[in-house]
């Protein structure tokens, strides 16, 4: 018999097709904060889904993101969207990454493992995904960029006068 | 009496694994439809406000472990164990889910364990050996009340099922026992698989899968069958589970 229960899909992007993010309102400067730009960085980010085993989609759901130096204390939280996705991009911090999803006394938790080298690892919650997409997941490298190699920097604009 | 049977059951806690450093306590938890019962707007599916005086549910085998691998209860089989915490699976428990702490819990047991995060749990809900309900796994004792109808009922169930779980999900994580600190782990009971919820949609899995109170409003005692219901979870995670 079909029970309720809930999964959560983590999945690692590579490079481009995920996410544009990282936006960055910069302040032209202290004294005189009137001029206002933008650093847009190309990252790579994990991207969880949260459903029911029925398929119904967790949207608007509650997500806690934790660290693996401090698992027992919420790194990042927020909300699923409508389609219960939800992206975030961890930091450098290497170990398993754990995401909790909750909605109307129901929740799951997935987790990633992030290597030294970048490399990613899902070690939970990717139930529902074919093998040729487990292999991709696993075969993405993502870390070892962030910040530097897919940065981009636009030359910073005249100080408005 | 339920204590005193908590107190010997404490004593034949096992630790399976050398260091002992820290102490992880285990709760069960049927939460306010436990102790406060099914009121409105949270009726059952079918429109009863229930109220329990006891509900029974013995237990055995209740074990923390700290997996290799995070357990998936979706997809069941066996946790990858390296560090396991268990009671002695000769003994049993009962205990009542409406008698509880000031946090709406009922304390199973706590035992010196090896520091490290207990991200599984595993036990089994079984016929009780002695007692007055000696035979039966589950008795839910109490009184159902709808359109000024009032049925006082006894429903006992003898099913007994195994539940192997992950991590507990809720407002906080739990189960992280560190050198001389305290950490807890919860047997959570959702009344709600049974009897439905009248404010959730009826389209819900959960009360499309309950049963409602409609089929035991004749009142007096009757077998209720829980098989399949899922009523063991870990805070809001789900467990794989078997029928004995």
């Amino acid at each position: 018999m079909s029970v309720m229960s809930v999964r959560v899909i983590v999945l690692s992007a590579c490079a481009k097709h995920l996410i544009a993010g990282l936006v960055m309102l910069v302040l032209a400067g202290p004294a005189t904060a009137h001029g206002a730009f933008l650093d847009v960085a190309e990252v790579d980010a994990i991207r969880i889904q949260a459903r029911y085993d029925t398929g119904e989609v967790m949207g608007n759901a509650q997500v806690a993101v934790f660290p693996p130096d401090d698992p027992a204390q919420p790194w990042l939280v927020g909300q699923t969207d409508a389609t219960g996705h939800f992206v975030f991009t961890p930091d450098d911090r290497t170990g398993r990454w754990a995401v909790q999803v909750r909605e109307a006394g129901h929740g799951a938790i997935g987790y990633v493992e992030v290597g030294a080298n970048g490399t990613t690892t899902i070690t939970q919650g990717s139930a529902g995904l074919t093998w040729a997409q487990r292999l991709l997941m696993i075969a993405c490298v993502v870390w070892g960029a962030i910040g530097t190699a897919l940065y981009f920097r636009r030359p910073r604009p005249t100080k408005a006068a | 009496m339920l204590r005193l049977l908590s107190s010997s059951f404490l004593s034949a806690i096992l630790a399976t694994s050398a260091a002992a450093e820290g102490t992880l306590t285990v709760f069960a938890n049927g939460e306010e439809l436990a102790t406060e019962g099914f009121k409105a707007p949270a009726l059952t599916r079918d429109g009863w406000d229930l109220q329990f005086d006891h509900i029974y549910v013995t237990l055995a085998g209740v074990t923390a472990m700290q997996t290799n691998t995070p357990y998936d209860a979706a997809a069941g089989g066996t946790p990858d164990a390296k560090t396991t915490v268990t009671f002695d699976d000769a003994e049993q428990l009962t205990i009542d889910l409406t008698d509880t702490d000031a946090d709406g819990r009922v304390r199973i047991g706590s035992i010196d364990a090896p520091e490290g995060h207990y991200n599984a749990v595993t036990w089994s809900i079984v016929p009780a050996e002695t007692g007055d309900w000696a035979g039966q796994s589950m008795v839910l004792i109490g009184t159902a009340t709808r359109d000024g109808e009032t049925v006082d009922f006894t429903l006992t169930s003898a099913d007994g099922h195994d539940y192997t779980c992950g991590e507990y999900v809720g407002d906080d994580r739990k189960g992280f026992v560190a050198t001389g600190s305290e950490a807890d782990l919860e047997l959570t009971f959702h009344l709600d698989h049974v009897f439905g919820r009248a404010d959730r949609e009826a389209t819900d899995s959960m009360n499309r899968l309950a049963l409602g109170f409609d089929a035991f409003a004749s009142g007096g005692t009757q077998e209720i069958a829980l098989s399949g219901l899922h009523v063991g979870h870990v805070g809001e995670g789900h467990c794989a589970v078997s029928l004995r």
